[in-house]
């Protein structure tokens, strides 16, 4: 027998105080549950002991690497733990050198070498330079002229401006269906219960017929965003990108390189400059190589890939990949499968002369519903705006 | 149920096999009447756990399928409005005055699951399993607070039912949606894990009573090799006791290549893991 004589309250204090302080979000109900639990289990052996506290004060799958790291310092000979929240648990990543596939060989002859048409084929057409001569035009504001600036000569002042007024812009979001029904006069069913409830008022005769239709909800976004060396000027405007998606729309968010870092929990920060700060810290594997196909395999395959189902996809990389085309041609059908619209956001795109030659992008191209260019903050408000117009029926009255 | 060998003691009497993290689950939620939140891959015996606890308690049994836009009306209860109406015109004819009582009484009232699980009059409390409570929305999440903190529903009309005794309630979830904070600070968590080969054989030989020894082994090994490969949808165990029946079905005493791949779709669902198992297959037995 464990523990003979010890203060229950005592431990079970001091052991969630070590769970608090290794980051686990343990509250009283739990302490409660656990302090209970050892007194109708008497902890015989440090393995029931074991399990009881985690039954009692774990909630969550992902917490119990840490609860499992803080039982064994304390009840086994086990080095103490690092008294900081972050410090417990950074694994090391392994992190590959950033292998660029060779694009094709054939210098494409007619600017038609590839089949690259999505589904409608449709790419914004490249600006036509021309060099003669024409006034300045007039800007309605400073930041729409500095919206139309690369990232990459931005400053951190300016991204976060800009990243501001990329949120303010997503307003209506593309909505679905949902099963369940709301109060509307214009409703084609009758509800039965209020109606019921209001013929109380004329003496059990339905006069009043209380009508319903079905809710529409935002439909569900999921952002997959390459923070790979060849992105790295893209890098932060597209983690404010993602933070608008996850505050507007509940998006899932994650980054690649050569692994995937799931975003949506952090960049839900109140604060912009944190939230970045936070998710660029998260994301070890920043400005190495790309495996896009394996990455999209992984989000498939985990529990987030139920959330794939009906949403909207919106991909960012230029689709420089070291994983073979096979698989980026695998795993784009499947894609194709559970989400509703695939939409890439290509940083290149708006090159002029761009053409989707890339291995990885050729392959995944015949999948997406649309091709974007992402270079600027003008053409990620464009995405955002066209994004919000996809499919949306016309509210009717 | 005395404590957590006694739980894993008389859960294996109904031939479910369980480890001392869920026995020790089972045991603290039966005494601490606190429902049970399972989450685990597909497949590794969520809704079995439930199934056998009611066998094991001999009390009975009741399911909540959780799907989009489930309401109060699927879950807790709902009103027989037919036999509202109908009343209200039977009065009509008889000429008699109907006051507001007369309709919202328990006699119009519609058990659901839940409302069924509170009202429960039997000597033991039933098993209520709320299964796949990822597949609910939000509003539906909310609405389970009262009955899983209190064991209570309450009617507006009628006043709230409150459980003699509480029933024991399981939940299941496949992390397909993050459940709230709320939901999960009410209930008691364990993590289902899937089990090693040896394990795994020793459920299947409860499960599949028919099947020889050798094949069942070799079948959970196999099973085991197979859950390593880069597969859209690993085989669970569910598949696994799919996989053994088909083979003992067919006769087959020992795993060949030819009985392995003509029985491929109980545990490859997909045509590409189809594929990679085949190709696996292969390879071991060149």
């Amino acid at each position: 027998m464990l523990l003979r004589g010890t203060d229950r309250a005592a431990l079970a204090v001091a052991l969630v105080d070590r769970l608090r302080r290794a980051g686990l979000p343990t509250g009283l109900t739990e302490t409660g549950d656990f302090v209970h639990a050892i007194e109708v289990s008497p902890p015989l052996s440090v393995n029931t002991l074991y399990w009881t506290a985690r039954i009692a004060l774990v909630r969550r799958q992902p917490d119990l690497a840490v609860f499992d790291e803080v039982f064994a310092a304390v009840f086994a000979d086990a080095p103490p733990l690092p008294l900081t929240r972050q410090a417990g648990n950074t694994p090391a990543r392994r992190d590959d050198v950033h292998v660029p596939v060779p694009a094709d060989t054939q210098p494409p002859a007619d600017g038609r070498g590839l089949p690259w048409a999505t589904l409608p084929p449709a790419v914004a057409p490249a600006d036509p330079t021309d060099a003669t001569l024409h006034t300045p035009e007039r800007r309605p504001s400073a930041l729409a002229a500095l919206a139309e600036l690369p990232f990459e000569d931005l400053d951190a002042t300016q991204t976060e401006l800009l990243g501001e007024a990329l949120r303010a812009t997503l307003t209506r979001w593309p909505t679905r269906r949902t099963r369940r029904h709301a109060a509307d006069p214009a409703g084609r069913r009758i509800a039965l219960r209020p109606t019921i409830a209001r013929a109380r008022r004329t003496a059990w005769e339905p006069v009043a017929l209380v009508r319903e239709r079905p809710v529409r909800r935002p439909r569900r976004a999921v952002l997959l965003c390459d923070v790979s060396e060849s992105m790295r000027a893209q890098a932060t405007a597209y983690l404010h990108l993602m933070r608008a998606f996850t505050l507007v729309a509940d998006a899932e968010v994650f980054a690649f390189a050569t692994t995937l870092t799931r975003l949506t929990p952090t960049l839900r920060h109140a604060s912009a400059a944190e939230a970045i700060a936070r998710a660029g810290a998260l994301v070890t594997d920043r400005f190495g190589g790309t495996k896009i196909a394996t990455n999209l395999a992984a989000v498939l395959d985990s529990h987030h890939g139920n959330t794939l189902r009906g949403a909207l996809v919106i991909v960012a990389s230029d689709g420089w990949d070291s994983d073979p085309p096979a698989r980026m041609d695998a795993a784009m059908s499947r894609l194709r499968r559970r989400a509703h619209r695939i939409l890439w956001l290509n940083p290149r795109a708006s090159a002029p002369g761009f053409l989707p030659t890339v291995a990885g992008m050729a392959a995944a191209l015949p999948y997406c519903d649309r091709l974007l260019p992402a270079a600027t903050f003008q053409d990620l408000t464009r995405a955002a705006h066209l994004l919000q117009h996809l499919n949306t029926p016309a509210p009717r009255r | 149920m005395k404590d957590a060998s006694d739980v894993r003691a008389r859960l294996d009497a109904v031939d479910y096999l369980v480890d001392d993290g869920l026995a020790m689950a089972v045991f603290l939620a039966l005494r601490l009447g606190k429902p049970l939140l399972l989450e685990g891959e597909p497949g590794v015996g969520k809704t079995a756990a439930a199934k056998a606890l009611a066998l094991a308690l001999r009390t009975p049994f009741i399911r909540l399928q959780c799907y989009e836009g489930l309401t109060a009306g699927e879950a807790l209860y709902e009103w027989n409005y037919q036999r509202q109406l109908l009343a209200i015109r039977l009065a009509e004819a008889k000429q008699e005055k109907l006051s507001d009582a007369d309709l919202f009484t328990a006699e119009f009232l519609q058990e659901r699951p839940i409302l069924r699980a509170v009202r429960h009059a039997g000597p033991t409390p039933p098993v209520l399993l709320i299964d796949e409570i990822d597949r609910a929305d939000d509003e539906f999440e909310a609405l389970l607070f009262e009955f899983l903190g209190e064991a209570a529903i309450t009617v507006p009309e009628l006043g709230t039912f409150t459980a003699l005794r509480p029933p024991v309630v399981v939940l299941t979830s496949n992390r397909s949606r993050d459940l709230h904070d709320a939901l999960r600070r009410r209930c008691l968590y364990h993590w289902i894990e899937f089990p090693a080969p040896a394990r795994a054989a020793e459920i299947v030989r409860r499960s599949v009573p028919g099947a020889t020894e050798p094949l069942i082994r070799s079948a959970a090994e196999f099973i085991g090799r197979v859950r390593g490969l880069e597969l859209d949808k690993a085989p669970g165990l569910a598949e696994t006791i799919d996989w053994v029946s088909a083979l003992s079905a067919l006769g087959v005493t020992d795993l060949t290549d030819a009985a392995v791949i003509g029985t491929l779709g109980t545990i490859a669902k997909t045509p590409d893991d189809r594929a990679a198992v085949a190709l696996a297959v292969h390879q071991e037995t060149p």
